[in-house]
């Protein structure tokens, strides 16, 4: 099972996602654009489904692809702990600091 | 003192910006940084202690810690300096590894660099991430071409600003 970092890490995906993201398409549309095979364009467009990242949205014959952006938080929660870890880190250097400075200040009085 | 919790800046899809004024001089932020017997004293995310930690302060030289929960629970992690500017700069590779500190397949590598300016009688640290493994994190921060996550960013720079 991929990741979604994984499936992200692919540039051709990223692509596709940036393409779905004005709007959604058609598979020749994106076949166009990106100007790669359908095949290989169905074969991201798999991975992007599988991950949830793209959802179908069927239309008489044609087959919409588009954007579901919902996983996206899990990298929106990824950076938010990440600022939080610095933020921590931050705060208790913030009272060491100033606990080494008042132990300074009382030696020197004595 | 008022609390100067600092949001974040992404000055690129790979790049993680954090600053924040401590009311102390470069020399003592510094030392606070750079010598285990300080940083036991602070380095863990709040309620942890850090029961390890061994410190070979040069280039290529390896910074190897234990983390340890409220809970028991461990997590360790090994940096390696790669440019060591005193009493300016800090470069450092930020890894995860195991206890003998081989390194965990898989993991975010991000290269660490610490900045310490100094400000009159205080000091300003400024913390830039640049996530450097491919697979992981490059990708985090393919973000910025994500709407959905870009308007949770805005709230939540929004939401710092007001505080």
């Amino acid at each position: 099972m991929n990741t979604i970092f994984d499936v992200l890490a692919d540039p051709t995906r990223r692509r596709i996602m940036d393409l779905l993201r004005e709007r959604p398409r058609l598979v020749g549309e994106l076949t166009d654009l990106l100007e790669i095979s359908q095949p290989g364009v169905s074969k991201q467009l798999r991975v992007l489904r599988e991950a949830g990242l793209v959802q179908v949205r069927k239309d008489a014959q044609r087959r919409w692809y588009e954007l579901r952006p919902e996983p996206l938080a899990e990298l929106d929660e990824w950076l938010e702990s990440y600022r939080h870890l610095w933020d921590e880190r931050y705060d208790r250097l913030d009272k060491y600091l100033q606990e080494l400075q008042a132990k300074e200040k009382n030696d020197d009085q004595k | 003192m008022t609390k100067n919790k600092a949001p974040y800046t992404t000055p690129s899809d790979r790049e993680f910006v954090m600053e924040r004024l401590f009311d102390a001089p470069r020399e003592l932020v510094w030392q606070a940084w750079t010598k285990p017997e300080h940083l036991t004293h602070w380095w863990g995310p709040k309620g942890w202690t850090l029961p390890v930690c061994k410190v070979d302060f040069r280039p290529g030289g390896i910074w190897h810690y234990c983390m340890r929960g409220p809970g028991g629970e461990e997590s360790w992690g090994k940096a390696i300096y790669r440019e060591i500017v005193e009493p300016e700069r800090i470069v450092y590779l930020d890894t995860f590894a195991d206890e003998a500190g081989n390194p965990i397949e898989g993991a975010p590598e991000m290269l660490i660099t610490v900045t310490f300016t100094e400000q009159g009688s205080r000091t300003k640290l400024s913390t830039h991430t640049l996530f450097t493994s491919a697979a992981d994190l490059e990708s985090v921060l393919a973000m910025g071409m994500v709407e959905g996550v870009t308007q949770t960013w805005d709230r939540l720079e929004e939401h710092l600003a007001s505080l």
